[in-house]
């Protein structure tokens, strides 16, 4: 077994006060609610807000999901809500494309016009939660869109709204490939952006470690590369974009992947919310304390969710939403036990939901704020894996920031030799799995969990419906919007889409419309898969 | 006259989902083997998995199914039955709950391997497996190879 961190640091038997004799406690750590925030923004921790106790939803027709998410209103999920869009919406395509109608629906929410956020969110409210919807960069525009408009049809004020819909354009380089080029991610995201903090609407835009790492990266890259990320975004929006840094800096929230190295992966969170406030401070010269708080939610780790044994998972669930609500976040949303099989069933989403409930309200969690503080071990990791991160991050640096590094191809080799390692690991047994490398049992020996699952006519259902809805839309409205989209795209690349983007939802053109005007204007096929043409004028 | 050197293996995704990372890991695992890979990565669809195992002449298609795909891997052991392409051996990999490794063993998959699985397993399977023996001299006349090419696209269309 290797006595060693998840980047390869050895680790002793004990730590000691020596361990941590250069830790400055007003320096390095400062009380919850003081910088550097190692320890956590509030003093008051979870007794003042609890964190979002939330589960991802999405599966099947719009409507479907709108069940899905009652369902687990009933379960306890309380804060927020959290939907994710299936894969023809990640690129996006319509659910009734020919190539996309074969799988709608299947592993997430077929998000592809404003019709269908009008049925997701039937009966629910846009106020007094999170709305996050997660999902693929480009139809980030998009999908805030969608919140604009229902909060006009809802007489809502915007700004009553808060959540993330939009998403950061790197998702597609670790290894969960999109379709969209990342110029294109890049222009769309700094659009969606540039619109939150204009209008100052309180809606985050995730820029996510939990990709990186879900793909295979660890502790000390995932760090870098997340924070290499908010640099080159955050300058982007201050410099191309001419916005002020202390609005900016409202406007990001990561979502950090948990996994079952326990102390490993406090110590990270403790080590990002330090890392980020000295560069909110320190090279944006951030005004406002504020700016140098970094919105954290946690996701638990699907990656460590075993195919075999999977009631095993209940117990790595429990572990890892534990270290995440002892490192501090917003909000969790935990993996569940059937991860490596299917959607979350019924029973396995329960599951997930009562082990937040059980750590919020059994284990004495929220009586205090970052309780493994002072640990010898705990701060000797937090600075460990700092210095570890700022090696890497300088790199990324010196080849020209997140962009450039991308495009040499350095964040994806470095994504991938450590997946390798990964994999190796346990194949030689350094790294145990329980029920994978050691324990294993027989199939037919195996707990047979229920298995949520989309059918293939359910997919084809779905295709049908947004074939026949099409059709009873107000044609030349469309087609004027997205000729005016058209002309818009056309334009420099700062000329803000937003505004055209949303009178487009409003007539309700869909997201393989939308995309596809956008792209066409761009010089690229309509369609991203070439089987379908332009449908419209646009003059 | 060609002398086969190593056993060939297509590695894709199957379908619209981008979860690429298991695919890429199989791979290079192969690869270190001293099988030969193609790679295919992602967008692809059970047409494109058979037009590219024709052109490639493979011995074994490896898919990545991630997203309840199920349905897509039938068609495509549908279509490489119609070419008469069933000595190629499909395996699957993914995350793939145990009813539909039982049904898509019953359909036809060669095997299906788990979460998991070690290189060992995997690269012992196609070299005990593989029909086609390691060095068959086999003519270069690609007309027949081409003719199914062309009937793919325009089914594809």
């Amino acid at each position: 077994m290797k006595r060693e961190t998840d980047y390869g640091h050895p680790i002793k038997a004990f730590y000691n006060p020596n361990d941590i004799k250069d830790v400055d406690y007003d320096r390095d750590l400062g009380d919850p609610g003081a910088y550097p925030y190692a320890r956590g923004y509030y003093p008051e921790g979870y007794r003042k807000r609890v964190w979002t106790q939330r589960m991802t939803a999405g599966l099947g027709s719009s409507r479907q999901t709108n069940e899905v998410l009652k369902r687990y209103r009933e379960m306890g999920q309380r804060g927020g809500m959290l939907v994710i869009c299936d894969r023809t919406n990640a690129m996006p395509i319509d659910p009734d494309h020919p190539i996309g109608r074969r799988e709608v629906g299947v592993l997430g929410w077929p998000g592809a016009s404003l019709h269908e956020f009008e049925q997701l969110m039937d009966d629910i409210p846009l106020t007094g939660q999170s709305i996050t919807l997660l999902g693929s960069s480009a139809m980030s525009a998009i999908r805030l869109a969608y919140i604009v408009i229902l909060a006009e049809k809802r007489g809502i004020d915007l700004h009553e709204i808060h959540g993330s819909v939009t998403e950061y354009p790197f998702c597609s380089t670790f290894g969960q490939t999109d379709a969209q080029p990342l110029d294109l991610n890049l222009k769309l995201w700094l659009d969606s952006s540039e619109y939150i903090v204009r209008n100052k609407i309180r809606m985050r835009s995730g820029i996510l470690s939990q990709h990186f790492q879900e793909s295979g990266g660890n502790n000390a890259q995932a760090l870098a590369v997340e924070m290499a990320m908010l640099k080159e975004l955050c300058s982007l929006l201050v410099h191309e974009r001419g916005l002020d840094f202390d609005d900016v800096a409202l406007l990001p929230y990561e979502l950090v992947s948990v996994g079952s190295r326990f102390f490993e992966e406090i110590a990270k969170i403790r080590a990002l919310r330090r890392m980020w406030a000295k560069m909110a401070r320190d090279t944006f010269k951030a005004k406002k304390e504020k700016s140098c708080h970094l919105l954290i939610s946690v996701h638990t780790s699907g990656r460590t969710m075993t195919y075999q044994q999977p009631l095993n998972n209940i117990a790595r669930c429990a572990i890892q939403t534990l270290a995440g609500a002892i490192a501090g976040c917003t909000a969790i949303d935990n993996a569940c036990l059937d991860n490596a099989h299917a959607e979350p069933s019924p029973l396995a989403a329960r599951m997930s939901l009562n082990t937040q409930h059980i750590v919020a309200d059994e284990t004495g969690v929220t009586d205090v704020v970052d309780p493994l503080g002072g640990s010898y071990f705990v701060e000797y990791l937090t600075n460990k894996v700092e210095q570890e991160a700022y090696q890497i991050w300088d790199k990324i640096e010196e080849m020209g920031g997140m962009i450039a590094a991308v495009e040499r191809g350095f964040v994806q080799d470095m994504l991938k030799e450590s997946a390798q390692e990964k994999q190796r690991e346990i194949e030689s047994g350094e790294r145990l799995i329980v029920g994978v490398n050691e324990m294993a049992i027989p199939p037919e020996e195996d707990y047979q969990i229920p298995i949520q699952e989309l059918k293939r006519s359910d997919s084809e259902e779905i295709a049908r419906e947004m074939e026949e809805w099409k059709k009873t839309r107000d044609m030349p409205l469309v087609n004027q919007k997205m000729a005016q989209l058209y002309g818009d795209a056309k334009k420099e690349d700062s000329y803000n889409l937003m505004p055209a983007v949303i009178e487009a939802v409003r007539a309700y053109a869909t997201a393989g419309e939308i995309m596809g005007v956008i792209r066409k204007a761009r010089g690229l096929s309509y369609d991203p898969l070439q089987t379908i043409e332009c449908p419209f004028e646009l003059g | 006259m060609q002398k086969r050197k190593a056993i060939k293996v297509l590695v894709s995704v199957i379908g619209l989902d981008g979860h690429s990372t298991g695919a890429e890991v199989v791979s290079k695992m192969l690869m270190d083997a001293g099988l030969e890979v193609v790679y295919l990565g992602i967008y692809q669809t059970p047409e494109m998995i058979v037009q590219a195992a024709l052109q490639e002449d493979v011995d074994v298609i490896g898919i990545s199914s991630h997203a309840s795909n199920y349905g897509q891997i039938i068609d495509l052991l549908d279509m490489l039955k119609n070419h008469h392409l069933d000595d190629i051996r499909v395996i699957c990999g993914g995350t793939i709950p145990t009813h539909q490794v039982r049904e898509l063993k019953e359909k036809g998959v060669d095997e299906v391997f788990l979460p998991h699985s070690t290189s060992t397993s995997i690269v012992d399977y196609i070299v005990s497996n593989v029909k086609r023996p390691q060095t068959q001299a086999f003519s270069t006349d690609g007309s027949q190879t081409q003719k199914e090419i062309a009937s793919l696209r325009q089914a594809a269309h």
